[in-house]
Protein backbone atom coordinates (compact mmCIF):
# COMPACT_ATOMS: atom_id res chain seq x y z
CA UNK A 1 0.00 0.00 0.00
CA UNK A 2 1.34 3.39 -1.05
CA UNK A 3 0.30 6.41 1.02
CA UNK A 4 0.75 10.08 0.25
CA UNK A 5 -0.03 12.68 2.91
CA UNK A 6 -1.09 16.22 2.00
CA UNK A 7 -2.01 18.92 4.53
CA UNK A 8 -5.62 20.07 4.27
CA UNK A 9 -5.26 23.78 3.54
CA UNK A 10 -7.27 25.62 0.87
CA UNK A 11 -4.65 25.58 -1.88
CA UNK A 12 -4.00 21.84 -1.46
CA UNK A 13 -7.55 20.54 -1.79
CA UNK A 14 -7.26 20.24 -5.57
CA UNK A 15 -4.34 17.83 -5.15
CA UNK A 16 -6.50 15.43 -3.14
CA UNK A 17 -9.43 15.88 -5.52
CA UNK A 18 -7.38 15.08 -8.62
CA UNK A 19 -5.79 12.08 -6.88
CA UNK A 20 -9.27 10.73 -6.12
CA UNK A 21 -10.38 11.25 -9.71
CA UNK A 22 -7.31 9.30 -10.80
CA UNK A 23 -8.40 6.27 -8.82
CA UNK A 24 -6.67 6.70 -5.47
CA UNK A 25 -8.57 6.45 -2.20
CA UNK A 26 -8.69 9.70 -0.26
CA UNK A 27 -9.33 9.67 3.47
CA UNK A 28 -8.44 11.95 6.35
CA UNK A 29 -6.12 11.54 9.30
CA UNK A 30 -6.32 14.61 11.50
CA UNK A 31 -5.87 17.67 9.28
CA UNK A 32 -4.15 15.66 6.52
CA UNK A 33 -5.51 14.01 3.40
CA UNK A 34 -4.37 10.39 3.35
CA UNK A 35 -4.17 9.35 -0.29
CA UNK A 36 -3.68 5.62 -0.72
CA UNK A 37 -3.47 3.10 -3.54
CA UNK A 38 -2.29 -0.47 -4.06
CA UNK A 39 -0.21 0.65 -7.03
CA UNK A 40 1.23 4.00 -8.06
CA UNK A 41 -0.39 7.32 -7.11
CA UNK A 42 -0.33 9.81 -9.98
CA UNK A 43 -1.50 13.43 -9.79
CA UNK A 44 -1.62 15.56 -12.92
CA UNK A 45 -0.30 19.02 -12.07
CA UNK A 46 -2.35 20.91 -14.67
CA UNK A 47 -5.55 19.25 -13.51
CA UNK A 48 -4.92 20.58 -10.00
CA UNK A 49 -4.43 24.15 -11.21
CA UNK A 50 -1.55 24.47 -8.73
CA UNK A 51 1.26 26.82 -9.54
CA UNK A 52 4.86 26.03 -8.67
CA UNK A 53 5.07 27.25 -5.05
CA UNK A 54 2.15 25.14 -3.86
CA UNK A 55 2.82 22.27 -6.22
CA UNK A 56 6.40 21.72 -5.09
CA UNK A 57 5.56 22.00 -1.38
CA UNK A 58 2.28 20.07 -1.20
CA UNK A 59 3.70 16.71 -0.08
CA UNK A 60 3.72 16.23 3.70
CA UNK A 61 4.73 12.58 3.83
CA UNK A 62 5.14 9.36 1.87
CA UNK A 63 4.73 5.85 3.28
CA UNK A 64 5.19 2.50 1.55
CA UNK A 65 6.64 4.04 -1.57
CA UNK A 66 8.76 6.79 -2.97
CA UNK A 67 8.38 9.79 -5.25
CA UNK A 68 9.66 8.93 -8.72
CA UNK A 69 8.36 12.05 -10.47
CA UNK A 70 7.57 15.52 -9.14
CA UNK A 71 7.89 18.04 -11.94
CA UNK A 72 5.77 20.54 -13.84
CA UNK A 73 3.69 17.72 -15.33
CA UNK A 74 2.92 15.30 -12.53
CA UNK A 75 3.54 13.89 -9.08
CA UNK A 76 4.01 10.13 -9.08
CA UNK A 77 4.57 7.90 -6.07
CA UNK A 78 5.50 4.29 -6.80
CA UNK A 79 5.14 1.45 -4.28
CA UNK A 80 8.34 0.55 -2.46
CA UNK B 1 6.84 20.73 29.18
CA UNK B 2 6.33 23.82 27.06
CA UNK B 3 8.51 26.79 27.96
CA UNK B 4 6.65 30.03 28.42
CA UNK B 5 7.07 32.19 25.33
CA UNK B 6 7.74 35.70 26.61
CA UNK B 7 9.75 37.48 23.92
CA UNK B 8 8.25 40.42 22.06
CA UNK B 9 9.59 40.37 18.53
CA UNK B 10 12.67 41.99 17.02
CA UNK B 11 14.21 44.74 19.16
CA UNK B 12 16.72 45.41 16.41
CA UNK B 13 18.79 43.68 13.78
CA UNK B 14 22.11 45.36 13.02
CA UNK B 15 24.28 45.72 9.92
CA UNK B 16 27.45 47.67 9.07
CA UNK B 17 27.43 50.40 6.42
CA UNK B 18 30.13 52.35 4.64
CA UNK B 19 27.59 54.72 3.08
CA UNK B 20 25.43 56.30 5.77
CA UNK B 21 24.14 58.97 3.38
CA UNK B 22 22.65 56.44 0.97
CA UNK B 23 21.44 54.29 3.85
CA UNK B 24 19.53 57.19 5.37
CA UNK B 25 18.19 58.16 1.95
CA UNK B 26 16.87 54.66 1.34
CA UNK B 27 15.36 53.88 4.73
CA UNK B 28 14.23 57.33 5.88
CA UNK B 29 13.58 59.30 2.71
CA UNK B 30 12.52 56.60 0.24
CA UNK B 31 10.75 54.13 2.53
CA UNK B 32 9.68 56.64 5.17
CA UNK B 33 11.04 54.66 8.12
CA UNK B 34 11.47 57.09 11.04
CA UNK B 35 14.89 57.48 12.65
CA UNK B 36 14.14 56.47 16.21
CA UNK B 37 17.46 56.14 17.99
CA UNK B 38 21.15 56.75 17.51
CA UNK B 39 24.28 56.32 19.54
CA UNK B 40 27.38 58.46 18.99
CA UNK B 41 30.15 56.30 20.41
CA UNK B 42 33.42 58.18 20.92
CA UNK B 43 36.45 55.99 21.59
CA UNK B 44 34.26 53.02 22.38
CA UNK B 45 35.47 50.73 19.60
CA UNK B 46 38.90 49.12 19.18
CA UNK B 47 41.97 51.18 18.29
CA UNK B 48 41.58 51.02 14.51
CA UNK B 49 38.04 52.39 14.52
CA UNK B 50 37.40 53.91 17.93
CA UNK B 51 34.51 56.13 16.89
CA UNK B 52 31.26 54.95 15.42
CA UNK B 53 27.63 55.88 14.96
CA UNK B 54 24.92 53.30 15.61
CA UNK B 55 21.61 54.44 14.15
CA UNK B 56 18.15 52.91 14.06
CA UNK B 57 15.06 53.02 11.85
CA UNK B 58 11.59 51.90 12.90
CA UNK B 59 10.38 49.02 10.70
CA UNK B 60 6.90 48.89 12.23
CA UNK B 61 5.55 47.22 15.32
CA UNK B 62 8.26 49.14 17.27
CA UNK B 63 10.82 46.76 15.75
CA UNK B 64 13.99 48.33 14.36
CA UNK B 65 16.75 47.91 11.80
CA UNK B 66 20.08 49.41 12.88
CA UNK B 67 23.36 50.27 11.22
CA UNK B 68 26.94 50.83 12.34
CA UNK B 69 29.04 53.46 10.61
CA UNK B 70 32.72 53.28 11.65
CA UNK B 71 34.72 56.45 10.99
CA UNK B 72 37.92 55.66 9.12
CA UNK B 73 37.10 52.05 8.30
CA UNK B 74 37.49 51.08 4.65
CA UNK B 75 35.47 48.25 3.05
CA UNK B 76 36.80 44.95 4.36
CA UNK B 77 36.60 42.82 1.23
CA UNK B 78 36.96 43.20 -2.53
CA UNK B 79 34.67 40.42 -3.75
CA UNK B 80 32.26 41.44 -6.49
CA UNK B 81 29.40 39.38 -5.11
CA UNK B 82 27.72 39.79 -1.76
CA UNK B 83 27.11 42.89 0.31
CA UNK B 84 29.34 45.36 2.15
CA UNK B 85 29.60 42.98 5.10
CA UNK B 86 30.22 39.66 3.36
CA UNK B 87 31.88 38.91 0.02
CA UNK B 88 31.62 35.68 -1.90
CA UNK B 89 34.02 34.12 -4.39
CA UNK B 90 33.10 32.35 -7.62
CA UNK B 91 32.92 28.99 -5.83
CA UNK B 92 29.80 30.03 -3.92
CA UNK B 93 26.52 29.25 -5.71
CA UNK B 94 24.29 32.20 -6.54
CA UNK B 95 21.26 30.83 -4.68
CA UNK B 96 23.38 30.71 -1.53
CA UNK B 97 24.60 34.29 -1.95
CA UNK B 98 20.98 35.40 -2.34
CA UNK B 99 19.54 33.36 0.51
CA UNK B 100 20.04 35.77 3.41
CA UNK B 101 17.53 38.60 3.62
CA UNK B 102 15.28 40.68 5.85
CA UNK B 103 11.54 40.35 5.18
CA UNK B 104 9.29 43.16 6.42
CA UNK B 105 5.60 42.45 6.85
CA UNK B 106 2.79 44.56 5.37
CA UNK B 107 -0.93 44.05 5.96
CA UNK B 108 -2.40 43.98 2.48
CA UNK B 109 -1.97 44.51 -1.24
CA UNK B 110 -2.50 48.28 -1.03
CA UNK B 111 0.43 48.58 1.35
CA UNK B 112 2.62 46.31 -0.77
CA UNK B 113 1.82 48.41 -3.84
CA UNK B 114 2.65 51.57 -1.89
CA UNK B 115 6.11 50.32 -0.89
CA UNK B 116 6.68 49.12 -4.44
CA UNK B 117 5.89 52.64 -5.66
CA UNK B 118 8.31 54.17 -3.17
CA UNK B 119 11.29 51.99 -4.07
CA UNK B 120 10.56 52.11 -7.81
CA UNK B 121 10.85 55.91 -7.61
CA UNK B 122 14.32 55.53 -6.09
CA UNK B 123 17.78 54.33 -7.10
CA UNK B 124 16.92 50.93 -5.59
CA UNK B 125 13.86 49.75 -7.57
CA UNK B 126 12.10 46.42 -7.14
CA UNK B 127 14.13 43.62 -8.69
CA UNK B 128 11.59 40.85 -8.32
CA UNK B 129 7.92 40.51 -7.44
CA UNK B 130 6.41 37.13 -6.75
CA UNK B 131 2.89 36.06 -5.95
CA UNK B 132 1.61 32.61 -5.33
CA UNK B 133 -1.30 31.09 -3.50
CA UNK B 134 -0.07 31.98 -0.01
CA UNK B 135 2.14 35.09 -0.16
CA UNK B 136 3.05 38.06 -2.32
CA UNK B 137 6.48 39.68 -2.03
CA UNK B 138 8.72 42.32 -3.56
CA UNK B 139 12.50 42.30 -3.30
CA UNK B 140 15.27 44.81 -3.68
CA UNK B 141 18.79 45.38 -2.37
CA UNK B 142 19.48 48.36 -0.12
CA UNK B 143 22.45 50.69 -0.76
CA UNK B 144 24.70 48.30 1.19
CA UNK B 145 23.73 45.26 -0.87
CA UNK B 146 21.51 43.76 1.81
CA UNK B 147 18.44 42.07 0.37
CA UNK B 148 15.17 43.49 1.66
CA UNK B 149 11.78 41.90 1.07
CA UNK B 150 8.29 43.25 1.70
CA UNK B 151 5.70 40.52 2.04
CA UNK B 152 2.01 40.06 2.67
CA UNK B 153 0.04 36.92 3.45
CA UNK B 154 -2.67 35.95 0.95
CA UNK B 155 -4.64 34.23 3.72
CA UNK B 156 -4.30 33.79 7.50
CA UNK B 157 -2.11 30.94 8.71
CA UNK B 158 -4.23 27.96 9.79
CA UNK B 159 -3.63 25.99 13.02
CA UNK B 160 -2.83 22.82 11.07
CA UNK B 161 0.12 24.58 9.47
CA UNK B 162 1.68 24.94 12.92
CA UNK B 163 1.22 21.21 13.49
CA UNK B 164 2.71 20.48 10.09
CA UNK B 165 5.72 22.71 10.79
CA UNK B 166 6.37 20.91 14.06
CA UNK B 167 6.12 17.48 12.43
CA UNK B 168 8.54 18.66 9.73
CA UNK B 169 11.08 19.82 12.30
CA UNK B 170 10.79 16.66 14.40
CA UNK B 171 11.22 14.54 11.26
CA UNK B 172 14.15 16.68 10.14
CA UNK B 173 15.94 16.26 13.48
CA UNK B 174 15.45 12.50 13.28
CA UNK B 175 16.76 12.37 9.71
CA UNK B 176 19.83 14.57 10.23
CA UNK B 177 20.78 12.47 13.28
CA UNK B 178 21.33 9.54 10.90
CA UNK B 179 23.90 9.19 8.10
CA UNK B 180 23.10 10.60 4.65
CA UNK B 181 19.97 12.65 5.32
CA UNK B 182 17.72 13.04 2.27
CA UNK B 183 14.41 14.56 1.32
CA UNK B 184 12.96 11.09 0.73
CA UNK B 185 13.90 10.00 4.24
CA UNK B 186 12.33 13.16 5.65
CA UNK B 187 9.01 12.45 3.92
CA UNK B 188 9.05 8.84 5.11
CA UNK B 189 9.73 9.86 8.73
CA UNK B 190 7.13 12.61 8.54
CA UNK B 191 4.53 10.13 7.28
CA UNK B 192 5.18 8.06 10.42
CA UNK B 193 4.75 11.12 12.64
CA UNK B 194 1.52 12.07 10.85
CA UNK B 195 0.10 8.60 11.53
CA UNK B 196 1.24 8.79 15.16
CA UNK B 197 0.05 12.29 16.02
CA UNK B 198 -2.28 13.95 13.50
CA UNK B 199 -5.54 12.32 14.61
CA UNK B 200 -4.85 13.04 18.29
CA UNK B 201 -3.96 16.64 17.47
CA UNK B 202 -7.33 17.15 15.81
CA UNK B 203 -9.23 15.57 18.69
CA UNK B 204 -7.34 17.73 21.22
CA UNK B 205 -8.10 20.83 19.17
CA UNK B 206 -11.78 19.99 18.88
CA UNK B 207 -11.81 19.39 22.64
CA UNK B 208 -10.20 22.75 23.28
CA UNK B 209 -12.79 24.50 21.10
CA UNK B 210 -15.76 22.73 22.67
Amino acid sequence: MTALYVLDVPENTAVAKVAAESGATVGKIGPYFEITADGPIVVDRRATGCRHAVWYSCVAGVAGGRIVQHDKDALRVDPA
Amino acid sequence: MTLEHKVRGVDHTAFPTFDPAATVRFYRDVLGFPVVHSICAAGWGPDDHPDFIHFFFDIGNDDRIAFFYYFGLEPVHTQERGDVHAGFGPEVPEFFVRSRHLAIHVDDQDDLVEYRRRVDDSAWPVEMQIQHETIESIYTHDPNGYMVEFTRAMRPVTPQEDLDANLTIDALLDVVAEPEPSFGKLLARKAELIVERAADWELARQGAEA
